[in-house]
């Protein structure tokens, strides 16, 4: 075998504590290397130039370039050495940036085991075999899990680029956080006038299947060819028969139902519409209350709908669908404010969440646009609003910034000086964090233009009045500090106001497990590169948008959203995919037919085949292995080996590390 | 399906054959156990290609296995305290027949790891189980006596409190003879003094009566001995322990669940993990291959250890993964043929493993 080493200077960055030239020269002492050399820039067009060029000059059979991590240029170099007429997984990579140069400053120990990082590189390369990619066919369909904002976006770009779209929403409808929504920053539009012509679209257009009151159970297959299993759970009512007239809301006994679409705030019924610009506008039973399944009694929605569409005896139903790539836009979650004792810990009816807020400020709310104090319907004249709950606060391990809270609270408080023009609101902030485009501008009107008084400091306690007597018997007092002013401050308020932080949708760390993508520790979908790849997920065929990824305002969410379908696009723009050959392989001479790696296999890609004589052994879908390597440590036999790490490759380069190892010590 | 026979195998399709010898004390040897034994085999051997099960062996302290197959083999049978072989160790090479296995209750263990691994099929095995109140360690025995001059060795009572009767030649060497009766307590092996199934658990035929287990909950006091010693000093224990290895591979050969014996990785060239060397690290590193790939698995039956003949004690190794895999999955390996070992299951959090933190 004839080897070819470069080894990268990468400017300074390895070549500043690393000695490439010597670590170039004990290369070409290693066994099979005939040409070793440093440059530096290996991924330049002269770096490549150069591998392709000696590649041609010396025939050579293999390359190893020593430079940075192989999630970085792996392909480039793959491409290169695939240019000068080799198989590209004949090219190995050495990582003496992140791994040597970036740990360390000790510039004679960092060449040393740059040497012995290299060796290992050889010796692997040495048991490199060429391997070759088969194409398949692809599902020119996309699955979009969340039909808030950001689902609805990348649903409408999927199909208006010609993709099928399989639209997967948890709730009774589309529409998500947005949907509850009165006003939005910076612009004070109303919400749902801007998204209702959305949902709409979504409805009616012919590309897109709509499944709400669904949820994803099951994610098989692999980029191209998902197969995904739907619950849809069943409304009770025929949604083909139901016009959404509304008349079985009217007539429903148990009215004691908290509306979730109000956030609690108020109350609804057990077979209900969640609002009025609801997609699809369709009844639903919810069965945990309705008296009809709790008590066996009651059947008045069925007797007063006047398209005979309720159906008691209706069940989940359970679809597939193929598709070819898959959006996670679960949006996200309130932080529950009754773990944060200080503010009440959800014991006075008059501190509420930012969102109850948003709900009693919609005129479509329960309150029909008027703010009211929910303990005896008042109009509150002093409104405190604080910031940062469940945002920023290790003790209730919520570190991150929820990033739009200091915008909402703002525009609220704005519109409670608007609604209620004699009013007074305060605002408790830790940092004004307003950093999108006109953001800045709108906490200033707040505070110059509406006379919001922003207070610098946390809250320390929230206790009420009560029991004095009087007109303010109700008001809660607001105590905290000033640490401009460095003084405490302690406010009588009729109403106080939580910026409750954003949380991961509830399930989602669930949900990711059957996406097979990484999450953070709260629950947060992780991007495939923070910078260059934000769309992305580390399985290939799964995009995130919106929220999922990180709380993200409506602008970012949209935007994050057309990305993610512009990725889509451009995968399923192909009629074939490659997959990969790195695959397990079964030796059927070894294998014992025990089934193991069936068992374990978290694609399904091991299947037992019988030989004429009855044994069993295995055997590996290539286009379902993804190439973890499951199977081939629970082989007890070794039978199974990863192609590209197969035993002989990776017992190659710990053989390379220990002789270096015995070399250096002499022991 | 091997499921349903095996589960209506373990609902003990035949109630406790002997009824008066269970208020006896119940002895490894009782002649009416035998007699049963007999029967049971002579009766299924029309069903099977034979039946593995113990005979005498080249003196009266040791048995061996035999093989059954016709009317005339019945009268080898023994079954006393010096039956210690696991004969569930042949199996996987006997793929294939149809066979017949006589089992003490740890040696079932093994059969029901054999089958839950589907390593073997349910419905082509007869398991005749045996009751067992515990087997001889020769080794404990040898400590004290030459016992290679035994002439006879019989049996009183149960394993457990009864009295083992040798024989030997007169020291005059004229034909005289002179006897010794030992307690068999203090020489039980290590595993039954331990033993929490005493009974098969899986069986077709049970030659009973049944017994109660003796030994106290598995403490893992050997471990923890070890475990008191430093860091270099256990490092110590093991070089002098694995030098003394031979590479004979007796542990190998005589482990029930080592079952890719014709593949093994100690001898395989591609890829060549172990070199023919006689270091010390080759010889250990092949025994902890041996206990990873029992993780799980072991039901410590102790083949390997008991056929050393250096006596390394390479069981403590698979007790040591067997303790880990029971305070982390709170498994045992061999007890049940429908579960799933932890090592071949995914959860997103497991009951003891806490490394998601406040999620869930």
């Amino acid at each position: 075998m004839r080897i070819g080493v470069m080894v990268c200077h990468c400017g300074n960055n390895i070549a500043a504590t690393v000695d490439c030239e010597a670590v170039a020269a004990a290369a070409r002492e290693f066994p099979d290397v005939v040409f070793a050399t440093d440059h530096m820039y290996a991924c330049s067009d002269p770096g490549q130039g150069t591998i392709e060029k000696t590649i041609r000059e010396l025939k050579l059979d293999g390359v190893v370039v020593a430079s940075c991590s192989p999630r970085m240029h792996e392909v480039t170099f793959r491409r290169a050495v695939e240019r000068a007429g080799l198989n590209r997984y004949m090219f190995e990579m050495a990582n003496i940036r992140e791994h040597v140069a970036w740990i360390s400053l000790d510039r004679k120990r960092n060449t040393e085991k740059a040497i012995d990082l290299v060796r290992m590189a050889v010796e692997k390369l040495r048991y490199d075999r060429p391997l070759t990619a088969k194409s398949f066919e692809v599902q020119k369909r996309v699955l979009i899990i969340g039909a808030g904002v950001a689902g609805i976006q990348a649903a409408l770009d999927c199909a208006e680029g010609g993709l099928d779209v399989v639209l997967v929403e948890r709730k009774a409808s589309i529409g998500g956080v947005m949907s509850k929504l009165d006003k939005t920053f910076p612009t004070i539009d109303c919400s749902v006038c801007v998204l209702g012509p959305k949902m709409v679209d979504v409805g009616q257009h012919p590309r897109i299947t709509l499944h709400t009151l669904s949820e994803v159970e099951e994610l098989s297959g692999y980029v191209g060819n998902f197969e995904v299993t739907i619950r849809k759970k069943t409304p009770y009512v025929d949604w083909v028969k139901c016009t959404g007239c509304g008349a079985c809301l009217e007539k429903c006994p148990s009215r004691k139902v908290p509306d979730s679409h109000n956030e609690g705030i108020s109350t609804t019924t057990a077979i209900t519409i969640p609002f009025p610009q609801a997609i699809p506008k369709r009844a639903a039973i919810d069965p945990t209350v309705c008296l009809h399944f709790t008590k066996g009694t009651c059947g008045v929605c069925k007797k007063v709908c006047p398209a005979d569409a309720i159906d008691y005896d209706l069940k989940d139903e359970v679809v597939t669908e193929k598709v070819g790539a898959v959006i996670a836009a679960t949006g996200l979650d309130l932080f529950d404010h009754r773990k944060c004792g200080e503010y009440g810990g959800g014991r006075y009816p008059d501190v509420i969440t930012s969102l109850q807020y948003e709900r009693m400020l919609s005129a479509s709310g329960p309150t029909n646009g008027h703010i009211q104090r929910p303990s005896d319907g008042a109009e509150p004249k002093t409104v405190v609003f604080i910031s940062c709950v469940g945002s920023r606060d290790r003790s209730v391990d919520r570190p991150y910034c929820s990033n739009f809270c200091c915008m909402y609270t703002a525009k609220q408080a704005i519109l409670t000086r608007d609604h209620i023009p004699d009013s007074r609101a305060y605002v408790f902030y830790m940092d004004i964090r307003a950093t999108g485009k006109g953001y800045e501008e709108f906490v200033r009107r707040a505070q110059e233009e509406y006379e919001v008084q922003y207070i610098r400091g946390r809250v320390a306690q929230i206790y009420p009045l009560y029991p004095l007597a009087g007109p303010e018997g109700n008001q809660l007092v607001v105590r905290g500090a000033d640490t401009l002013l460095g003084v405490q401050v302690e406010i009588k308020a009729d109403l106080v106001v939580l910026a409750v932080g954003a949380e991961s949708a509830h399930g989602a760390p669930a949900l990711a497990e059957k996406l097979r993508i990484s999450y953070d520790a709260y629950g947060f979908f992780l991007e495939s590169h923070p910078k260059l790849r934000p769309v992305e997920t580390n399985t290939v065929g799964v995009f995130l948008a919106g929220a999922c990824q990180a709380p993200k305002d409506i602008p970012a969410s949209v935007a994050q959203a057309s990305a993610a379908a512009g990725k889509v696009l451009a995968l399923l723009s192909k009629d074939k995919l490659e997959s990969d050959p790195q695959i397990a392989q079964v030796q059927a001479m070894r294998c014992i037919g025990c089934g193991k790696c069936e068992r374990t296999c978290p694609f399904g890609a091991i299947r037992m085949r019988e030989l004429r004589d009855g044994a069993k052994r295995a055997e590996v879908v290539e286009t379902v292995c993804q190439g973890c390597g499951i199977c081939s440590v629970t082989c007890p036999v070794r039978a199974i080996q990863l192609a590209h790490f197969t035993d002989s490759q990776l017992l190659a380069e710990v053989n390379a590390l220990c002789r270096t190892w015995t070399e250096t010590t002499g022991s | 399906m091997a499921s349903e026979s095996s589960a209506s195998a373990l609902s003990a399709n035949e109630p406790s054959v002997n009824d008066s010898a269970a208020n006896e004390s119940s002895t490894n040897a009782s002649a009416d156990r035998m007699e049963t034994l007999r029967a049971k085999i002579a009766a299924e051997l029309p069903n099977v290609d034979f039946v593995l099960a113990y005979g005498r062996g080249f003196d009266p302290l040791h048995a061996t296995p035999v093989t059954v197959r016709g009317e005339k083999d019945l009268d080898r049978l023994i079954f006393d305290p010096t039956c210690v072989q696991n004969l569930a160790t042949s199996l996987y090479g006997l793929r294939g027949k149809r066979l017949g296995v006589v089992v003490k209750g740890c040696d079932s263990r093994s059969i029901v790891q054999l089958l839950q691994e589907r390593l073997w099929e349910r419905e082509n095995l007869v398991i005749f189980g045996l009751p067992c109140e515990g087997v001889l360690d020769l080794a404990k025995l040898r400590a004290t006596l030459d016992i290679a001059s035994a002439r006879a060795a019989s049996f009183t009572g149960s394993p457990r409190d009864g009295l083992l009767r040798l024989t030997f030649n007169d020291d005059g060497g004229h034909d005289g003879e002179r006897t010794r009766e030992i307690e068999t307590k203090g020489l039980l092996a290590d595993k039954c003094l331990r033993c929490q199934h005493p009974n098969p658990l899986v069986f077709d035929h049970m030659i009973g009566p049944e017994t109660l287990p003796q030994g106290a909950q598995d403490d893992y006091a050997d471990l923890a001995a070890l475990e008191k010693l430093s860091t270099q000093e256990r490092f110590d224990f093991w070089k002098r322990q694995m030098g003394r290895c031979i590479r004979c591979y007796a542990c190998r050969n005589a482990c029930p669940l080592c079952v890719c014996k014709h593949v093994c990785l100690a001898d395989s060239r591609e890829p060549h993990w172990l070199s023919a060397e006689a270091t010390l690290q080759e010889k250990w590193l092949f025994q902890v291959m041996h206990a990873l790939h029992l993780a799980g698995r072991c039901t410590e039956c102790g083949e390997c250890q008991r056929s050393c003949p250096m006596g390394i004690p390479i069981l403590l190794l698979k007790r040591m993964m067997n303790r880990e895999l029971k305070e982390l999955f709170n498994y045992q390996a061999g007890v049940s043929l429908e579960a799933i070992p932890p090592l071949h299951t995914f959860l997103m959090e497991e009951d003891r493993i806490k490394d998601r933190g406040l999620l869930w």
